[in-house]
């Protein structure tokens, strides 16, 4: 049987840590049912950078709309996968968003970028008013 | 995060100690040193386990402010999953980076006496 966990936090700053060091636990609980865990520590920190990103970009979007909102964050786990989806009520947006051109010195906007690049797979959808960003890694 | 700051001459050596993220890249953004147009910086990222988009968004920061004021930036000791990070987001292209700090200052020493 697949388990899941699910928790939900204000979507504010201030927890960003929280919600990737949340990630890093999760991901630190499946490599050990699986994996030696010297093998699994990359495993561990794409999972608390992706989860890091993803959650201060719905953040800062909230902030731009100076709405408060809370944010879902679900935990799917598979025996050798683990996908993360966070949902928030920001308006829709797209994960094919261009390369920052590094020419100009760009000193933010690399975090959809991050988070494709360490995570096997990254989709969004809208459910409703939400978005559900999807980001999932197998060992 | 804790900064360890030594300096050797004009030169400034920035150690940052844990997570470089939304909390703590501020103290990289508004230190003295990257402010200061006179002082060259080495920021040593060896003890930094952690960078998201914005520690390097800091680190771009400093980057500019130098460039601005003719001045240099240079990073050294970061580990290899920092240094995925900065390849994926093509950011090392930006930098001179060196693998310790001490060939770091001889390469801003040379710099220095090709300056004067």
């Amino acid at each position: 049987m697949n388990k899941s966990i699910t928790i939900t936090l204000p979507g504010e700053i201030k927890f960003v840590r929280f919600a990737s060091q949340t990630a890093a636990s999760v991901a630190t609980l499946l490599i050990s049912e699986n994996i030696p865990e010297s093998e699994g520590t990359q495993f561990v920190h794409d999972f608390e950078l992706a989860i890091c990103e993803a959650f201060t970009n719905s953040v800062k979007h909230a902030v731009k709309r100076d709405t408060l909102q809370m944010l879902t964050i679900t935990f799917e786990f598979e025996p050798r996968q683990l996908t993360v989806c966070l949902r928030d009520t920001n308006g829709p947006f797209t994960i094919e968003t261009p390369t920052p051109e590094i020419t100009d010195y760009p000193p933010g906007g690399y975090g959809l970028m991050i988070i494709r690049k360490v995570m096997d797979g990254v989709t969004c959808h809208r459910d409703g008013d939400s978005n559900i960003l999807r980001m999932s890694k197998s060992l | 995060m804790i900064i360890t700051e030594t300096s050797k001459g004009d030169i400034a050596i920035l150690a940052p100690d844990g997570k470089l993220d939304h909390d703590s890249a501020p103290e990289i953004r508004q230190n003295r040193s990257i402010i200061d147009p006179d002082k060259m910086v080495v920021i040593d990222l060896e003890k930094v386990d952690f960078i998201d988009d914005s520690g390097l968004g800091a680190i771009i920061c400093a980057l500019r402010n130098k460039r601005n004021a003719n001045g240099v930036t240079v990073l050294s000791g970061m580990n290899h999953r920092l240094r995925i990070i900065f390849e994926i987001t093509n950011i090392h292209k930006l930098f001179n980076i060196f693998d310790d700090v001490a060939p770091t200052i001889e390469y801003l020493e040379t710099r220095q006496i090709e300056r004067t």
